[in-house]
């Protein structure tokens, strides 16, 4: 509702503000001289209405103002219209300006409330501020309040433009990941065909051309069968995103036994000690923290030195979380390099010295940050690796 | 008294009936797969309507779920909610490994589900297997028993 008080001959923005709904952007930046401001005050006594316009006319806002005495109002006004800055009154008769945080925090809007009141104490304004209001300016010093309005404008510009960037962000990773979902299961098809056909090629043909054509075809095979497990390696990356988390109580003994499992024929082939310590209870994906595990120990078969691979499992609590490691005396990283094995598709050997697409270990980073945690490794060269992930410590949901 | 198993190969893709052809021509038994590219076929060839007034009865269905026209899952309902038809194993052979394909093929009253190998080993092995397995070892009604 628009209370005309006989102060506020400009009229209100319910008539002539933007449509809402259209965006709840910010308003622009008026020239530099005059700046117009959209105001939404909570106040009960006309003549503090206008001081406050007199206070930011003088600091070269020209402002229109609406007014809102009950909390019903204040609740009908913000839905119609757009403003930049609530300045509400503590104490009113049927209500409190704090309150009015709430109503913008319930409609899902931002708009900085400062206070504009007669004494609070110390401990009232610091409990408001607290609960989100931008500042706390007493009725005797108006003279403030012209900067503390552009304060709080800049800062909810900021607030705003940092919000479009994570906006912007999650919307561009969801297209990569339904890009490279598309891409590889589409990519399947035609390529099957490829790979069928040129080994049919090879079984019928081989040693009946020359020695060129059978080199030509196996090359032509090989190339197929690699592209294919590429295409496959890419589906099951992108799966991690899309197939959300089920998380749950999970133990992560079990989990380790599950992939200790998994790799039994590696573990054996290679003579591959795993030694562990005890493991905690998390809140966990337990089938994605299982391929976590078995890529880690996996590859700390995989580049073993001339040793057989001894591997350590281990954890620690630190603060809100535990930090994993899975320590291997194996071939290491070298420095330079230690940033690039989590990246997609990144190898760091030769195929002829080691197989594999470089995949298994940006799985793991998705599946950890997916946790709201982090991956990393410390290694030397020739002195094996020690890769760390953390889980946050969260209360175990209920079964 | 056993004549040869007739197969009747549903799919669209020319490359995949061929290969599934070359595959079978190579077992042991002799097989007879007749082949069609789209659901519309499918339904006269197994009803006999048309160009396929003489079509054979096929002991075996091989359908692909991707087709033109009337999809895989159609022509399976067809076949099961048919009485003179729903005797006939249906052998789902597609690409797609999504479990809604999947459960869905089953609730039609599909006989089994394979996925289409990428490589060729595994071809082979999965279109012998099933071959055999349906028309060797499998015991199914006899033809004209309603």
């Amino acid at each position: 509702m628009q209370t005309s008080s006989g102060l506020s001959a400009v009229p209100g923005i319910a008539s002539a503000g933007a449509p809402k709904g259209a965006s709840r952007g910010l308003p622009e930046e008026a020239n530099e001289g005059t700046k117009r401001l959209r105001a939404l005050m909570v106040e009960d006594e006309p003549a503090d209405v206008e001081l406050v316009l007199r206070a930011l006319q003088k600091a070269g806002f020209e402002t229109t103002e609406d007014i809102a005495q009950t909390g019903e109002e204040f609740t009908d006004l913000v839905r119609k219209n757009l403003y930049d800055v609530i300045l509400a009154d503590y104490k009113l008769p049927n209500w409190n300006g704090m309150e009015s945080v709430a109503v913008l925090r319930q409609e899902g809007l931002d708009i900085p409330v400062i206070l504009v009141s007669g004494a609070l104490g110390e401990q009232t304004a610091v409990e408001c501020i607290k609960q989100g209001a931008a500042d706390y300016v007493l009725k005797d010093h108006l003279a403030r309040l012209p900067e503390s309005v552009r304060r709080a404008m800049r800062e909810r510009k900021l607030r705003e433009d940092h919000r479009q960037a994570q906006e912007e962000l999650a919307r561009s990773n969801r297209d990569l990941e339904q890009f490279a979902y598309v891409a590889s299961h589409d990519l399947q098809e035609p390529l099957r065909m490829v790979a069928t056909y040129t080994q049919l090629l090879a079984e019928r043909y081989q040693g009946k051309l020359d020695s060129d054509a059978d080199k030509y075809i196996h090359y032509a095979v090989d190339g197929a069968l690699r592209m294919q497990k590429l295409v496959q390696d890419l589906l099951a990356f992108s799966r991690v995103g899309r197939q959300g988390l089920a998380l749950e109580s999970t133990d992560s003994n079990a989990v380790l036994q599950v992939a200790l499992q998994n790799l039994e024929a590696a573990i054996q082939e290679s003579g591959a000690i795993v030694e562990h310590a005890q493991l905690p209870a998390v809140v966990a994906d337990s089938s994605q923290l299982v391929q976590v595990f078995q890529n880690l120990i996996g590859n700390a078969i995989k580049f073993c030195g001339s040793e057989p691979p001894l591997i350590e499992v281990a954890v620690l609590e630190k603060g809100k979380e535990w930090i994993f490691s899975v320590a291997d005396n194996g071939i290491g990283i070298a420095a330079e390099q230690v940033e690039n094995v989590f990246v997609l598709f990144r190898r760091l050997h030769t195929r002829a010295e080691y197989s594999g697409n470089g995949i298994g270990l940006s799985i793991c980073k998705k599946i950890i940050e997916q946790h709201g945690g982090r991956i990393w490794v410390e290694s030397e060269p020739d002195h094996g690796s020690i890769f760390y992930f953390t889980i946050p410590i969260k209360a175990i949901p209920k079964q | 008294m056993k004549t040869q198993p007739e197969i009747l190969m549903v799919d669209d893709n020319p490359a995949d009936i061929d290969l599934t052809s070359e595959v079978l021509a190579q077992s042991k038994a002799h097989f007879h797969v007749s082949a069609v590219n789209d659901g519309v076929e499918a339904i006269s060839f197994l009803r006999r309507k048309g160009k396929y007034a003489q079509a054979p009865v096929p002991d075996l269905v091989v359908l692909d779920l991707n087709l033109p026209h009337i999809d895989g899952c159609e022509v399976l309902s067809s076949i099961k909610s048919d009485p003179a038809l729903a005797r006939i194993p249906v052998v789902i052979f597609t690409t797609s490994q999504a479990d809604s394909d999947i459960s869905r093929s089953y609730k039609l009253g599909a006989n089994c589900y394979l996925r289409k190998p990428g490589n060729l080993p595994e071809f082979v092995a999965v279109v012998q297997s099933m071959a055999e397995f349906w028309l060797g070892f499998a015991s199914l009604p006899q033809k004209e028993k309603r």
